[in-house]
C-alpha cells in the first residue's frame, strides 16, 4: 500500500475577517486505513474543439470504494472554462454537470465508479481556443 | 472585493516507485467570467447519524451556470464511517473518515442540489460553499408593511 497525502487550503476575506480552512487527508481504502494502491497516473491533454471527451471511465474503478480524482485547468484564462460532470453531454439538462474550471481551478472529489456510462467523468471546453487539462485518479 | 484562494498539494514517495509524486495547484476563486472575487460563502457543521435520510447540504438557489465552489469535509475517526455525497441524484462518491473535497459547482439546473449521507457511523462534518452575487429570494411572507 501507498501513502498519499493531500492537503487543501482555503484563504478567504468575504466576511471582513480572514477566514482560513486548511485540512490533511491520507488517501485511504474504504473502510480501512490503508493507503491506496493504484492511479491512472498524471496525464494532460490539449484540446482546441469544444467537443466533450472523456477523462475516466467508470471502468477504471470499482463501485462503493474510496477512489479519488483530481482535475486541473492549467491554463490561466477568467473567461475560458471546461465543463467537468458525468455523461458526455455535459451543460445538457439531462446530463449531471458539476462545475466549471477556469483558468488555475482545480478540484478533488471522490468518485464511485458505478458500473454505467453514467459515472464516466467528461471534460469539455467552452471554446476551440488552445485549452489543457490536467487530471490523475487514486483508485480502489 | 474580497479575495478568496484555494491550494492543494498532493504528494507521495511510494504510489509510482522511483517516482515521487508531487502536485501543488492554487487558484484564486471569482465570479462567473470575472476577475472580481467571489461575494458570499455560506459556513457550517454538524453532525450527520446514520439513522438520518440524506440532508440537502445545499439547494441550487443561484443563478443558472455561475462560479460557486464547495468544499466538505468528513471528521469522524472511525475508518467505516464515511458521507455519501450526491448531486441531484448522481451519487459522487463516499468522503471516509478524514476524507475532504472541494469541487466548483455551477448550480446548472434547479435540481442540482448536494446532499449527503452518513454510513457506518455518525459522521461530523464541516463545509463551506463560496458564491458568485446573487439576488435574495422573494419573502414568502409577502409584504408586511403595504
Amino acid at each position: 500500500m501507498a501513502t498519499i497525502n493531500a492537503t487543501v487550503t482555503i484563504g478567504s476575506d468575504i466576511t471582513g475577517q480572514s477566514v482560513s480552512i486548511s485540512k490533511t487527508m491520507q488517501m485511504t481504502k474504504a473502510g480501512t486505513t490503508l493507503g491506496l494502491e493504484n492511479t491512472s497516473g498524471l496525464s494532460a491533454k490539449t484540446v482546441q474543439t469544444t467537443t466533450a471527451f472523456k477523462l475516466f471511465g467508470n471502468a477504471d474503478a470499482s463501485t462503493l470504494k474510496a477512489s479519488k480524482v483530481y482535475i486541473r485547468n492549467t491554463g490561466s484564462s477568467s473567461t475560458d472554462f471546461f465543463y467537468i460532470g458525468f455523461g458526455e453531454d455535459l451543460a445538457a439538462a439531462t446530463i449531471e454537470t458539476i462545475g466549471k474550471l477556469y483558468g488555475n481551478d482545480w478540484m478533488l472529489i471522490p468518485w464511485d465508479a458505478v458500473a454505467a456510462t453514467t459515472h464516466d467523468i467528461y471534460a469539455k471546453a467552452s471554446t476551440a481556443e488552445v485549452m489543457t487539462l490536467e487530471f490523475m485518479a487514486f483508485i480502489e | 472585493m474580497a479575495t478568496t484562494t484555494a491550494t492543494v498539494s498532493i504528494s507521495s514517495t511510494d504510489l509510482t516507485p522511483g517516482m515521487p509524486l508531487s502536485i501543488s495547484a492554487s487558484t484564486t476563486l471569482n465570479q462567473t467570467g470575472l476577475t472580481t472575487g467571489l461575494e458570499i460563502v455560506d459556513m457550517g457543521y454538524g453532525t450527520l447519524t446514520v439513522a438520518d435520510s440524506h440532508k440537502a447540504l445545499h439547494e441550487a438557489l443561484g443563478a443558472a451556470d455561475t462560479s460557486n465552489y464547495l468544499y466538505l469535509c468528513n471528521d469522524a475517526t472511525e475508518a467505516t464511517s464515511y458521507i455519501e455525497v450526491v448531486l441531484h441524484d448522481t451519487v459522487i462518491g463516499r468522503l471516509y473518515a478524514g476524507d475532504w473535497m472541494f469541487t466548483p459547482w455551477n448550480q446548472s439546473d434547479g435540481d442540482a442540489e448536494w446532499s449527503i449521507e452518513a454510513e457506518g457511523g455518525s459522521c461530523p462534518y464541516a463545509y463551506a460553499i463560496y458564491k458568485s452575487s446573487y439576488v435574495l429570494p422573494d419573502s414568502t411572507q409577502g409584504t408586511l408593511n403595504p
